[in-house]
């Protein structure tokens, strides 16, 4: 049902009957006349008709004849009424179509042939269908094109006035950067304020521009739709899993575009609550890697002239060799592995059966261990569940959502458009707890400051705030009187005074939000870095959980807790068991019945789970000497940790470094053998996203020269490594994997979850929780008084890890800056000018740069993107490493800056 | 034929074969055509004059002013039944805001003459010459790339604009002269906007 009331798609209407054709149909009151007729599968033409933003009525051809109406009614913008008698065919308004397509084209430049929007344009098929062949004075416009703007290029010659690039705009992406404007007489779509275009990037505008009046610069001229061959995949950046269309021509990828698109226009106004087909900057304008010529196309070895090309057979057989002698010499436990989880879900499975099955080390990890862990192992272990418990639906139909330690909208910018049609259509109240301005927090109703990295303080106020509130639910909290009553112990035990001097919250406001979240029927909470990535991220979700449970939000439907994954197969790497304590289907390695049966289905014994590590045990181990060979899959250690944590040393004291991975990278230049891996657009596999979704990865290029997918190099070693593992593609993957959990491949569809807390609250809470609220300072007064300024390390919208650095579409729109960003009355404090180079220092050290404004953080704040690491900003931050889940935390820290 | 010839009398079978009838009758045929003109040619020392209809090897052109006509449309790779055009194409350089083709190649081993392509060009770039003598026992030097077909549709040139006008795609007139379909601005005979 395509409803599109103005208001709730939730709100009943009345039902009323009308004819169609002479058809009876029955409807709700106030809906699209539009839509009650494309409903009955009638399709009339209409060209500024979108069904994810309200009708706009601008095109004039949508008519249809109403009983009691002299002339045609425009269908789209008219309202259903009962009794109405509609004729959708007939000559009249074939002809009265015909004149609109005619109205249109008089004005038009007729520039098809040069015009990218050819053989996809729905002015052109508008004119084939209606046969126009004739135009009587008709008069271009004759206008120059628009290229003041990065990424589109205007060009209103082309435009038919329909609207749509705006509505999507406003309505879907509420960035609203669009608008008509009137210039010598003519309608033009320019930015806001008639000035380059500068919004998010998102594209949407482009995919439902009818005609060619907005086109990618990226790929401008460069293609006709007939020449690309067109690969549904999905996007390899965020854990949003966006679907998206590769589109190739020969060995280069010409552009991406999404399931939203003009020519998608007919779908249900409600099923947007699940997603709209659209794309962020970086999926589709992020594309310029895959094909890039700083790509890998031989294996390399390190001889003492540097690195030369290899053949695939010699390098496989010095590894081997080398990897068979270091294990009969030092025993399994001297080899481990991290691997990325940009990997497709089958290459991560695979990657842990090789470490574990064919070489026995239970060192293995993957870059889920930099947050998501934290959250995963935290709900797995309260309440049963190892993933988000909302998926887009729950999120959008939510009445309260509470934002925790995330920037949604740069980090998942898909996943954060559901919080915007929750504000907008669902008229949801949005709590935002956030130090800085972000554009989350400046559409939010109830947008609540907070101290910069004192996310975990606010959580604990917000717990003792319901507790003491008595906010609590009282069904939820009398099953168990025992956990409750050591809950109101434990945050009874913290003071308001400390708690506000660190959030910079009042208790009253700390009331205010809980009391919003804690009565509302639908409530949500998401919460991402400035959670799992921070200091105590482990304890400060299970707090988290506490606040749903005494609200009676942990198991009620359409509740839950939730941190948002940052790379797209985060969700995998912890299905797929690529964590030292877990195994596939996170199941814990500790647990012996687990291991026995895997060790079964893969006719193998695995190693004991004690000497296993975690990432930052691992490192530490290189270090010591322990470990002698280190099996990096896409992962950047070296790049991504600060120096402190000696990675660099870690790195280079091992005997044998394998780098697997698309690009030379930093970690790569110290590898002794560097092989060449394919990006996800030549690989064939799926993703697991943020709400538990499975998606397809399709192949849409030929492996580029001699790069490999990762699955088929894990399986060549593995074989030769003398486990065989025979796969003749990654279906034959994918079978095992389902053979072992049932039920894993859902594509396409999310599976809901119920938390099931009984057992953690009866047994094991009491125990806990008194550790987990309590008072811990992390940061002395004189501290203060000598780095003042708190500093955070994260994520651009144009970015997605180190990855993204590589996409020269997306260098262009966010470059490397090098310079650190702070609020400009801080600036002007300290007389800072744009060439003016500062000196930042921690206690970990210092590094000079100059600095620019960001109108969005708060006095005493600074921020750095972590994509680079010009100047290396990242090194200033401390390490520290969660005791449960030994995720590193170094995102954060606090600075002097001093000019020089 | 008549029964009654068939049933030749047994009196004029000798009389025929006694006269040599059947050679004197070749005879004269081949007599008289000694005297006719010969419907062959000697090729390669004589050639056939080909009408200008004629579909020969395809060629691009220019206009008069010497910029290349192709806009890089890509139309006629749509159309061609055969598949043998591959159109390359990017903004061009010296003409903001107009597309070019930065590479075209026709594969004359498999194309068939259907002339679709021509029709199909929207800027009339490509036309059939008078041209069939390219044959090589280099099968690559069949894949005419951009320059190859640039020297054949100068070469060519006059029967090219013939073959365009033999098939109604191009008036010999000056209206047409003036190559009104320079995309995308002359359209409107305006002059390229200038880059903001
Ligand atoms: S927008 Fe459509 S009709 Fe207009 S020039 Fe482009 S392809 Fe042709
Ligand atoms: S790219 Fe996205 S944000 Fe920018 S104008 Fe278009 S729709 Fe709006
Ligand atoms: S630019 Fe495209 S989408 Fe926007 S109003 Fe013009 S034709 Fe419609
Ligand atoms: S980066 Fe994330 S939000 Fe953007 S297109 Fe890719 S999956 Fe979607
Ligand atoms: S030859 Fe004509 S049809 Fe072919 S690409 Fe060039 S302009 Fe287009
Ligand atoms: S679709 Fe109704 S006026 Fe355009």
């Amino acid at each position: 049902m395509a409803l599109k009331p103005v208001t709730s798609p939730d709100t009943e209407a009345p039902t009323i009957q009308l004819t169609i054709d002479g058809q009876p149909v029955q409807t709700k009151a106030g809906v699209s006349l539009y839509d009650v007729i494309s409903e009955t599968g009638k399709i009339i033409p209409a060209m500024c008709y979108h069904y994810t933003f309200d009708p706009f009525g601008s095109c004039g051809m949508c008519l249809v004849m109403v009983e009691g109406k002299k002339a045609p009614v425009r269908s789209c913008t008219a309202k259903a009424e009962g009794g109405m008698q509609v004729r959708t065919e007939g000559d009249d308004l074939f002809q009265a179509r015909k004149k609109a397509v005619e109205k249109h084209l008089t004005i038009h430049p007729l520039d098809c042939p040069v015009c990218d929007a050819d053989g996809h344009c729905e002015l052109q098929d508008m004119a084939f269908q209606h046969g126009v062949t004739n135009l009587v004075n008709a008069k271009p416009k004759g206008l120059p094109e628009d290229r003041r703007s990065l990424v589109l290029d205007f060009n209103m010659n082309r435009c038919i006035l329909c609207g749509e690039c705006i509505n999507i705009c406003k309505d879907v992406q509420m960035v609203d950067a669009l608008q008509f404007f009137k210039k010598e007489g003519t309608t033009h779509v320019v930015a806001k304020g008639d000035e380059g275009l500068v919004c998010e990037f998102c594209g949407d505008c482009l995919a439902v521009c009818p005609v060619g009046a907005i086109t990618n610069k990226y790929s401008k001229y460069i293609y006709k739709p007939w020449q690309l061959k067109k690969t549904t995949s999905t996007c390899a950046y965020c854990a949003d899993g966006c679907q998206m269309s590769i589109e190739t021509s020969g060995k280069a990828v010409q552009r991406v575009t999404s399931p939203l698109s003009w020519k998608n226009k007919w779908g249900d106004r409600a099923e947007t609550a699940k997603g709209h087909g659209g794309l962020c900057v970086r999926g589709r304008f992020g594309f310029q890697y895959i094909d890039s010529k700083e790509r890998l196309g031989m294996p390399l070895v390190r001889t003492e002239e540097g690195f030369v090309p290899r053949s695939w057979f010699e390098v496989m057989d010095a590894v081997v060799g080398q990897m068979k002698a270091i294990k009969t010499q030092h025993g399994p436990n001297a080899i481990a592995g991290l691997i990325t989880a940009r990997c497709t879900n089958e290459e991560l499975y695979l990657f842990q059966k090789l470490m574990r099955a064919a070489i026995g080390t239970s060192q293995v990890d993957s870059s889920a261990r930099y947050g998501h862990l934290n959250f995963t192992r935290a709900l797995q272990h309260a309440a049963g569940v190892g993933r988000m418990m909302n998926g887009y639906e729950e999120i959008t139909k939510a009445n309260v959502l509470l934002l925790i330690g995330t920037d949604i909208t740069e980090t998942n910018p898909v996943a954060s458009l559901r919080v915007k049609e929750a504000i907008r259509v669902y008229g949801a109240q949005v709590i935002v707890a956030t130090s800085r301005l972000t554009n989350i927090a400046k559409l939010a109703s109830h947008p609540l400051p907070i101290a910069a990295g004192s996310e975990r303080w606010l959580i604990q106020a917000l717990v003792k705030a319901a507790v003491e509130e008595d906010l609590v639910d009282e069904a939820a909290t009398t099953a168990t009187p025992e956990a409750f009553a050591a809950l109101k112990a434990a945050v009874a035990g913290l003071s308001w005074e400390a708690l506000t001097a660190r959030t910079g919250v009042s208790r009253e406001a700390a009331v205010e939000a809980v009391r919003l979240y804690a009565e509302a029927p639908k409530a949500v909470i998401l919460c991402a870095e400035g959670v799992t990535r921070q200091i105590e991220g482990y304890a400060s979700v299970l707090n988290l959980v506490d606040l749903a449970w005494v609200t009676g939000k942990l198991t009620r439907p359409g509740c839950g807790v939730n941190a948002l994954p940052e790379e797209a197969n985060e969700q995998g790497a912890v299905d797929m068991g690529v964590a030292s304590e877990l195994l596939p289907g996170q199941a814990l390695y500790a647990d012996e019945d687990a291991r026995t049966k895997f060790a079964t289905a893969w006719r193998c014994s695995l190693p004991p789970p004690d000497p296993s590590a975690t990432l930052m045990e691992i490192l530490k181990r290189c270090r010591e000497g322990r470990i002698k060979a280190l099996y990096l899959v896409g992962e950047n250690p070296l790049a991504t940790l600060p120096a402190s944590t000696g990675v660099q040393e870690a790195l280079e004291k091992v005997q044998l470094l394998i780098c697997q991975d698309p690009f030379l990278t930093e970690t790569g230049r110290l590898a002794h053998v560097v092989l060449p891996a394919t990006t996800f657009a030549e690989k064939d596999g799926t993703f697991t996203n943020l709400e538990g979704k499975v998606n397809r990865v399709r192949p849409a290029l030929e492996p580029y020269e001699e790069a490999r997918p990762d699955w088929e190099i894990f399986a060549a070693l593995g074989t030769a490594l003398g486990y065989p593992m025979e796969y003749e593609a990654a279906q034959d993957v994918q079978r095992e994997i389902m053979k072992l959990l049932p039920g894993y491949y859902n594509l396409g569809e999310p599976r809901p979850v119920t938390a099931r807390p009984e057992g953690y609250l009866r047994d094991g809470y009491v125990r806990e929780v008194a550790a987990r609220y309590a008072a811990n300072t992390d940061r002395t007064e004189t501290d203060q008084a000598v780095r003042p300024f708190a500093l955070t390390i994260g994520q651009v919208l144009y970015h997605s890890g180190k990855l993204s650095a590589r996409a020269s579409g997306l260098l262009q729109l966010y470059p490397s800056k090098g310079r650190l960003q702070m609020n400009p009355e801080d600036l002007a404090q300290l007389q800072l000018g744009p060439q003016d180079v500062v000196r930042v220092t921690s206690t970990r050290g210092s590094v000079e740069l100059r600095t620019g404004p960001n109108h969005d953080l708060a006095r005493g704040t600074c921020f750095f993107p972590d994509h680079f690491n010009e100047p290396p900003v990242k090194d200033l931050a401390e390490c520290v490493v969660d005791p449960t889940t030994g995720v590193p935390a170094f995102k954060f820290t606090h600075v002097a800056i001093e000019k020089l | 034929m008549t029964e009654k010839t068939e049933e030749k009398s047994l009196l004029r079978e000798v009389w025929d074969a006694l006269s040599f009838s059947e050679i004197r009758t070749a005879m004269r045929v081949a007599l008289k055509h000694m005297f006719v003109k010969p419907v062959t040619f000697q090729y390669p020392r004589e050639k056939r004059t080909i009408p200008d209809a004629h579909r020969g090897a395809l060629g691009l052109l220019r206009y008069d002013d010497g910029t290349e006509r192709c806009v890089g449309c890509d139309l006629c790779e749509a159309a061609c039944p055969s598949r043998c055009i591959k159109v390359v194409s990017a903004e061009n350089p010296e003409r903001p805001l107009s597309r070019y083709a930065t590479e075209f190649y026709i594969d004359i081993t498999k194309c068939v003459f259907c002339g679709y392509c021509v029709e199909a060009c929207p800027v009339n770039a490509l036309a059939m010459t008078k041209m069939y003598e390219y044959s090589t026992a280099d099968k690559r030097q069949l894949i005419f790339d951009k320059k190859r077909l640039y020297e054949i549709g100068e070469k060519h040139i006059e029967d090219a604009k013939r073959y365009l006008y033999a098939h109604n795609q191009e008036k010999n007139d000056t209206e047409s002269l003036q190559y009104r379909y320079k995309f995308p601005h002359q359209v409107a005979g305006l002059t390229p906007p200038q880059d903001s």
